[in-house]
């Protein structure tokens, strides 16, 4: 499956699932993310695919980790991500700091997944995230 | 080597990158630390959720070089980071990841971060050299007189900033500026009167 329509398939199921069973609207999703409701219908159906900046505040609602967004294959790689465990290792960090940090390492290896290629662009450089 | 000769060396390894980039002023812009990250692909990311205390991060793994500074950070500061990061960069790559908050501050490879970035964006010499020109000598140098300096140098070291230099450089006793809060206020009075 391309990876736009696996993270698709996984927004809706996130969206699904969300509250116990419950689930939230696309609209509702919408408004928390800052979006139209017509951009998350295409997001889950694949038509178009969120950016990865997009991608983090959704993990953020939803309370997961980016990586959920991405095949199995990719969780190995994030776990045994040996920047995570160093992370993991520095007690004297804020506990919030340490998971606000750990966030920002899981990023940056999904914008790595994300963009299919060992380096990122480098006409993204300095980019501030909306 | 001791520590003394490790800040003087990373004072040297910065005025090297200034001239390296034709940084000739105090006033370093962020354009131009993005500029030098550029010449040296190093990803710059800045960071919209906030932290407690981490003002940035340097990581180099098989991802490459990241540096992560928080976004909520003033113009300053976040230069200021910016110059601090670069100094992993350069000497720290092999740790893979330094984050920069109040929990680490003592450690030899953070002040040297934090010496680097001050001579980065305003060196020892020029700043001396400013205030002689403004005839302040030896433990004269007022709270006033840093805010005349930060105005007419339009420099983007902090005002805390030019404050440890100007003590370590003997214009001022020991915490006479560094304890200083007020230094908006300062610059009000004194945009008052001119």
């Amino acid at each position: 499956m391309p990876i736009g329509a696996h993270v698709g398939k996984q927004i809706r199921e996130l969206r699904q699932r969300y509250n116990s069973g419950e689930g939230i609207s696309q609209e509702a999703l919408a408004g928390h993310i800052g979006v139209t409701p017509n951009t998350i219908s295409r997001w889950e159906t694949g038509v178009y695919r969120p950016s990865l900046e997009d991608l983090e505040k959704l993990a953020r609602f939803f309370a997961v980790p980016i990586m959920r967004f991405f095949p199995s294959e990719h969780h190995d790689e994030a776990n045994s991500d040996q920047l995570l465990m160093l992370l993991r290792a520095a007690k004297q960090l804020h506990p919030d700091d340490l998971e606000e940090l750990t966030k920002f390492a899981e990023f940056r290896r999904a914008r790595r997944i994300y963009a299919g290629k060992s380096r990122p662009r480098a006409g993204r450089k300095g980019s501030k995230h909306k | 080597m001791n520590s003394w000769e490790y800040y003087d060396d990373l004072k040297r390894l910065a005025r090297q990158v200034r001239a390296e980039n034709g940084l000739k002023s105090p006033r370093v812009t962020l354009r131009e630390m993005r500029r030098i990250y550029f010449r040296h692909d190093i990803e710059l990311d800045v960071w919209p959720y906030k932290f407690k205390s981490v003002r940035g991060a340097f990581i180099s793994d098989d991802l490459g070089a990241t540096v992560m500074v928080a976004a909520n950070l003033p113009e300053d500061p976040m230069i200021f980071t910016l110059a601090h990061e670069l100094k992993h960069f350069y000497r720290d790559r092999h740790l893979r990841i330094s984050y920069c908050d109040q929990s680490n501050m003592d450690r030899t490879l953070e002040i040297g971060a934090e010496v680097f970035a001050a001579e980065l964006i305003f060196p020892d010499a020029d700043f001396a050299a400013h205030l002689k020109q403004m005839k302040i000598g030896k433990n004269a140098c007022s709270p006033k007189n840093l805010v005349q300096l930060k105005h007419s140098t339009r420099t983007t070291l902090s005002y805390a900033g030019l404050a440890i230099k100007a003590e370590r450089l003997h214009f001022a006793p020991p915490g006479s500026l560094t304890k200083v809060k007020t230094w908006r206020s300062l610059e009000r009075e004194l945009r008052l009167k001119t």
